[in-house]
């Protein structure tokens, strides 16, 4: 198969080109084209199809990593939207859940009010209601509902959210007024809570259901374009998109339920870190993808991903109830600012400088101290040898801005000042990783570290060293991670129904019966794609948690008629999970299942990628930039040593790499500290071992601060 | 061992162990560890839990304290529990004359030793390292009932034991092991069971999990850097908020009396809250001197556990509010450390026992809305208008025949904030103290016999201010089953106070069965008042007030809360001046405006009310479908 992965991002657009049966890899790189990005997309598909000498019309799957959905969001730049709800509950999605964000502040904002999704005057309501058990307490207004379509289509909304209480249970209602919405209202953008999210917790639900029609005409449109300019190129084969979940989102489900492409960008950075991990052969994967503002981490065990829980899925200061692989975003990057605070406390971000002005080494108008900046004073960054020379740093501005920031303010030196910068900077992205993953349950000892992003890899194996995983592991083009994850998943579609029953008084004839309906929906769409039936997959999941509990954990559960083994192998596989994740079980109590899911899985040919020619255990001559020095942490002592700077391109399989190195690439460096020892894998992997004694060494001598 | 010698609010002064000097980077990823643990004990304890009150309300409290209790850190949960944890702490080791063993498990609510109030349980765990203790993972959580003479709540209990079974220092675990009589006895005397213990459960995993991951960092770190770094940090946040108290000149500064609606038995008797501020150099003293001596009732307030809290909130939120202040500064022992409290002893404030202390939130509430309003000419750009300050808090139960245990309910009803500097206010909100989260209505009404009928923005409109108070809510539960209600709520009768020239806001009201033929308007405090099946109870939260002249309110901001029904058509013309060309396009008027503003500067000199605006104006509801067809159905339409 002849397939093509392109991840658009704010400052660039990577992809990727692979043919299984030639085993071409390719990548590019071109920048992201704002005010259209389906422009750059199709430029770099253009470009990149003439460089692998195919025609666009030979290509069998474009796959696509887009933050589209979540710009708009983040920026506020949606759609008017109107909705039309239950008479009585007008205000739902401006109580929210009426809690503040901030504990101690009396001048926040409550952005669900300040910036509200959709504006109280577009919120109208009707008489109806459904209760508890799916019935008809009120009936539906029909000519108020009509009524209130008008008068949104007057007030000039560009999409309707029709959110009804209940109406997971009975979605009677909101399909009639669905129907007078298309027959008012044609051009709108409709969105329908049974339909987007037939799930319980009505504020979630409508605050899902209305971002959906908030982002709904912008991104129906660039997906739309997108395809059309994908034709007019001559691609035959129909475009996909990647969903939070790592799953697959036809154009016209991405058009329909655009809220499922709020996380497509990050998530396929971690699919393809586990693709890295996969292919070195770590099934264990930390990720960690580090830009300029902040950094993507996300955990795998066994080569599989992680989701959110349900409640936790946000998007900026917005709730969306959607399935979301676990990944976690915090304020630490390159541009990370470093100061110290008026109670003498030293800080590294989140505040970032950004591109513009950038760090004070970029000379660009900054002067605060940056991570960068203490990159370059430690030695680390080479001022030529940044963007392969495309820019070339100021090494006397990055030690100014530390000189009149936190060195003097703390009376340190300047490079222990750059050091702390870079240990707190480090520590926090530690921090993140053992909160949200390891400290789950899953020990670190087991897993390596995927260094992604322009500034992973400069981070990475002092993070694995505080962290205690065993392995960094640095991708080829640790740039292109994101467009690679495209690439190397499966085309899952995940579909769910409501089924609010106890495992002791289960309804094993219904559920069989949603299955088998979910099932067959799930084929119906892999059979469109083509997806023949030896690559055709279908599993089954379940929401469940114990009765009385309000939140569900997911539990994978087999096929086959639902019967009393099928329930004990649930019933036994739920009380583990939930051990692992609360450390605690409940054997005596019954369980509940609010929810069942089917995924259907259309299997993808294994990506794989070239090797590199082997050398003789020691780097070429030619991969040997020049001999300088830099700082480091030694025997507890900040110090400057003696220091290797390697060019990547040039180094070859089975070479071994001791540190202190710096290792640069065109879009990216890779440091590997004194103690440490870096090897290229036969796939031109960067592997640095950060476990066993090397680890402890490197571990103590962090630790040994003397300032 | 009677409680009355115990003298309330001492401090153990500044901490005696050994310190050595902490790196400042060392020091930095300890303090995001301490915060680390206490988030991920706070979201254990809240996901595993059953009862919605802390499941879905999160009305909780986790923490990491040394031996004296006190604070290292606490959870970004509901801040009426932050900072009670180390008086619980302290209260108990009075109790056990510091007889504390590695394995212990203590549950303690006494709220004449430390607790906020009983039915706010804490289960603490010893933190011992090489047979030093180092300090407690502790927890408080709000548990559904605690066996007191009525299921939920009890607002007008006679004494401290008719509101609850009282848990004093009790060692559920002793050593490690389960004290099985004990675990029997605090569960067979709740009307709970099930849900009790659940939360418990979960309460103890949480509390093992802060051990665990604090002896974690001892080991890693040591435990003189770790305990060093702690005590560091205590006083990074002691000289935060001391710098930011001595920016304030010094001197007295007292908030309009105040007036808290009855004490849940005596009707129409008011209780009076008298507040003063006292500024001296870098500290701060929140005097309630002249507040009105203690009830009879259980409406008095445990002068540790809560009233502190409250003091500590109050101070702390205005100081150093966390949107608007630049660095973070960590809640721990710090930021209690500047600030005195005086309640004379025989006050609501400061009960003598054993007078009952159920039902404290709402009068600790006024406390920080007076706090914030005695402050208004000193800080006016870091202060509201006056807060709803208030809550309804209901207890909404009944007997489950078939599971032999009563099911019940417990509702926070938000409030809302007054306007403030710059910016309008927020609306159907937490307020204050409060921030929990509210029930989902499809949750309550597949958990429980009760049906939400309805749940938004009251009809009135915002109080009037060039910044306009928030709004508060309506809400109507109706039984489906027969049961019992009980509330503890206040602002009745004395609506929150506009500030430089804003609008005082709307008092809040209940009223069982509304607008049906058999209406009765309910007290805020009531306690196991019988519901039939089909019965509803209406609850209208307080409008918060305005903060400034509404006639300096830009007129193109009227009109978007018109259209946004934030206020009304007539609302802009008498209460901002400002008139429209027409009521369909709502054209400004700039001319008619500019006339109808000068003769309002004219004619008034007293800044308006809302209250008294709609005492002279009843507002038409139109009636609610849910409830007409709810009516019908239990045949009362």
């Amino acid at each position: 198969m002849k397939r093509l992965g392109v991840d658009v991002g704010g400052t660039f657009t990577d992809l990727i080109y692979v043919d299984d049966t030639s085993g071409t890899v390719l990548v590019h790189k071109l920048p992201t084209t704002p005010e259209d990005p389906s422009q750059g997309t199709v430029e770099g598909i253009r470009q990149l199809t003439a460089e692998a000498g195919v025609s666009p019309a030979e290509l069998d799957q474009v796959f696509h990593g887009t933050t589209i959905a979540t710009n708009l969001v983040i920026e506020h730049d949606g759609a008017r939207v109107g909705m039309i709800t239950t008479e009585g509950y007008r205000d739902i999605l401006h109580i929210a859940r009426h809690k503040k964000p901030l504990n101690f502040s009396n001048y926040q904002d409550l952005p669900w009010q300040r910036y509200p999704i959709v504006r109280r005057r577009y919120r109208l309501t009707v008489p109806e209601r459904i209760t508890r058990d799916g019935e008809v307490l009120v009936p539906l207004d029909v000519d108020a509902a009509r009524a209130r379509v008008r008068q949104l289509k007057e007030a000039g909304a560009e999409a309707v959210a029709v959110c009804f209480l209940f109406s997971f249970l009975n979605p009677e209602h909101e399909a009639r007024v669905a129907e007078i919405v298309r027959e008012e209202f044609p051009e709108a953008f409709l969105s329908v809570s049974s339909e987007v999210l037939p799930q319980y917790r009505e504020y979630e639900r409508f605050s899902t259901v209305c971002l959906n029609a908030f982002i709904g005409p912008k991104v129906a449109t660039y997906v739309r374009r997108l395809e059309d300019e994908l034709k007019n190129l001559d691609v035959r084969t129909g475009l996909h998109l990647m969903t939070s979940a790592s799953g697959v989102a036809t154009t016209e489900a991405a058009v329909e339920r655009p809220v499922n492409l709020l996380m497509s960008g990050p998530v396929a950075g971690v699919v393809g870190g586990i693709w890295a991990g996969k292919q070195a052969g770590y099934a264990n994967v930390i990720t960690l993808d580090v830009g300029g503002t902040s950094a993507d981490i996300g955990l795998a065990q066994a080569g599989k991903l992680r989701m959110k829980h349900l409640l936790d899925t946000k998007v900026g200061p917005y709730q969306a109830m959607i399935p979301m692989v676990d990944v976690d975003t915090i304020g630490a990057g390159g541009g990370s600012i470093a100061y110290v605070d008026q109670g003498g406390i030293f800080r590294v971000g989140p505040r970032s400088a950004g591109a513009d002005p950038g760090p004070a080494a970029y000379d660009r108008g900054g002067t605060e101290a940056t991570a960068t900046d203490a990159m370059v004073v430690l030695g680390w960054l080479r001022p030529e040898a940044f963007l392969g020379g495309g820019m070339v740093l100021q090494p006397e501005r990055a030690r100014a801005a530390f000189e009149k920031g936190p060195a003097r303010a703390l009376g340190l030196s300047v490079e222990e000042a750059a050091m702390g910068a870079v240990q707190i900077l480090t520590h926090s992205m530690v921090q993140s990783i053992e909160e949200n993953s390891v400290r789950k349950g899953f020990d670190p000892r087991d897993f390596a570290l995927v260094a992604e992003g322009g500034a992973g890899p400069l981070f990475a194996a002092q993070i694995a060293v505080e962290v205690g995983t065993p392995t960094v592991l640095v991708p080829p083009y640790p740039g292109v991670t994101a467009a690679l994850g495209l690439l190397a998943t499966d085309m899952v579609y995940e579909y769910v129904a409501t089924s609010y029953q106890r495992l002791s008084s289960l309804d094993a004839e219904q559920v069989g019966r949603r299955f088998a309906e979910l099932e067959a929906e799930a084929r119906r769409q892999l059979e469109e794609d083509g997806i023949s039936s030896e690559r055709l997959l279908i599993q089954r999941v379940v929401d469940a948690r114990y009765a009385g509990q309000g939140y569900e954990l997911r539990v994978d559960v087999g096929p086959g008629a639902i019967d009393e083994a099928w329930i004990e192998k649930l019933r036994a596989d739920f009380h583990d999970i939930h051990e692992r994740e609360y450390s605690r079980r409940f054997e005596e109590s019954d369980i509940e299942v609010p929810n069942i899911r089917v995924r259907g899985i259309g299997l993808m040919p294994p990506l794989e990628t070239a090797e590199v020619e082997p050398g003789d255990g020691a780097p070429p001559e030619e991969a040997l930039r020049y001999e300088g020095s830099a700082w480091f942490r030694v025997g507890g002592e900040l110090r400057r040593v003696d220091t290797r700077y390697y060019d990547r391109a040039a180094l070859k399989a089975g070479d071994h790499v001791p540190g202190p190195a710096i290792i640069h690439q065109y879009d990216s460096t890779t440091v590997v500290p004194p103690g440490l020892a870096a090897t290229i894998d036969r796939y031109g992997n960067i592997l640095i071992a950060t476990g066993g004694a090397a680890g402890d060494e490197a571990r103590e001598a962090a630790e040994a601060v003397e300032v | 061992m009677s409680v009355i010698e115990y003298e309330v609010g001492q401090r153990p002064g500044p901490p005696t162990r050994p310190r050595m000097e902490v790196d400042p980077i060392t020091l930095r990823v300890l303090g995001g560890a301490f915060h680390a643990i206490a988030k991920e004990m706070a979201g254990v304890l809240f996901r595993m839990s059953y009862s919605s009150i802390i499941r879905e309300s999160e009305d909780l409290g986790a923490g990491i304290f040394d031996a004296e209790g006190r604070e290292l850190c606490e959870s970004d949960s509901t801040p009426m529990h932050i900072g009670s944890l180390p008086w619980y702490i302290r209260g108990f080791l009075h109790r056990l004359e510091g007889r504390i063993e590695d394995g212990d498990v203590i549950v303690h609510n006494h709220p004449y030793l430390g607790a906020s109030h009983s039915p706010d349980v804490a289960v603490a765990v010893p933190i011992f390292h090489e047979d030093e203790l180092l300090g407690f993972a502790a927890v408080t959580a709000h548990v559904l009932d605690v066996g007191g003479a009525y299921p939920g709540i009890n607002a007008d209990a006679f004494d401290v034991y008719a509101e609850a079974k009282m848990y004093n220092a009790l060692r559920w675990y002793e050593a490690g092991k389960l004290n099985e009589d004990l675990d029997r006895m605090i569960f067979d005397n709740v009307r709970t069971e099930t849900m009790n213990r659940g939360d418990m459960n979960a309460m103890l995993a949480a509390c093992q999990l802060g051990k665990e991951r604090f002896l974690r960092l001892v080991e890693r770190y040591g435990a003189d850097v770790v305990m060093s770094a702690a005590y560091e940090w205590m006083d990074y946040s002691e000289h935060m908020l001391r710098h930011e108290i001595a920016k304030l000149p010094d001197g007295e500064y007292r908030a309009p009396t105040g007036w808290l609606d009855d004490d849940a038995r005596n009707r129409g008797v008011r209780l009076r809250v008298e507040t003063k501020v006292i500024v001296e150099g870098d500290s701060i003293t929140i005097d309630l001197t002249g507040s009105n001596p203690e009830v009879p009732t259980g409406f008095n307030v445990p002068f540790e556990g809560s009233l502190l809290v409250g003091a500590y909130y109050a101070v702390r939120t205005i100081l150093l509010d966390e949107a608007v202040f630049p660095e973070h500064v960590p809640q721990n022992d710090g930021v209690f450390r500047p600030v005195e409290v005086v309640a004379p002893k025989g006050t609501i404030y400061n009960p003598t026992f054993p007078r009952a202390c159920f039902s404290r939130f709402t009068q600790v509430q006024r406390v920080v809305d007076n706090v914030i309003l005695a402050l208004s000419d000193a800080l006016p750009e870091q202060t509201t208008a006056g807060n709803s300050a208030g809550i309804h808090f209901c207890a909404y139960s009944g007997f489950d025949e078939k599971q032999g245990e009563y099911w019940l309910y417990l509702e926070v009803n938000e409030g809302a904030y007054g306007g403030r500097h710059g910016k309008d206010a927020m609306d159907s909100v937490d307020n204050l103290m409060a921030n929990t989260r509210n029930n989902p209505i499809e949750e309550l009404d597949l958990r429980f016999p009760i049906r939400c009928d309805q749940y938004e923005l009251r009809p009135e409109p915002a109080a009037p201010g060039k910044w306009r108070g928030g709004i508060g809510i309506i809400r109507r539960n109706r039984y489906l089953v027969p049961g019992v209600y009980s509330c503890e709520g206040d602002r009745q009768t004395d609506p929150p106070r506009g500030v430089f020239g804003g609008w005082d806001g709307l008092v809040a009201s209940c009223r069982k069965n509304a607008d049906r033929d058999d209406e009765e308007e309910l007290d805020a405090k009531v306690t196991g008042v019988p519901f039939a099946a089909g019965d509803f109870i209406e609850l209208v939260e307080p409008n918060a007030a305005g903060y400034g002249d509404p006639l300096e309110r830009d007129p193109e901001l009227v009109r978007e809360d018109v259209l946004d029904d934030f206020t009304t058509i007539q609302m802009a013309r008498e209460g901002y001046g400002v008139v429209f060309q027409d009521e369909r396009t709502l054209e400004i008027d700039a001319e008619a405006t500019k006339r109808m503003r000068e003769e309002l500067r004219a004619s008034r000199n007293l800044p308006g009310s809302l209250t008294r605006y709609f005492e002279e104006r009843p507002v038409e509801r139109p009636p609610n479908p849910v409830s007409v067809a709810g009516d019908r159905e239990f045949g009362r339409a």
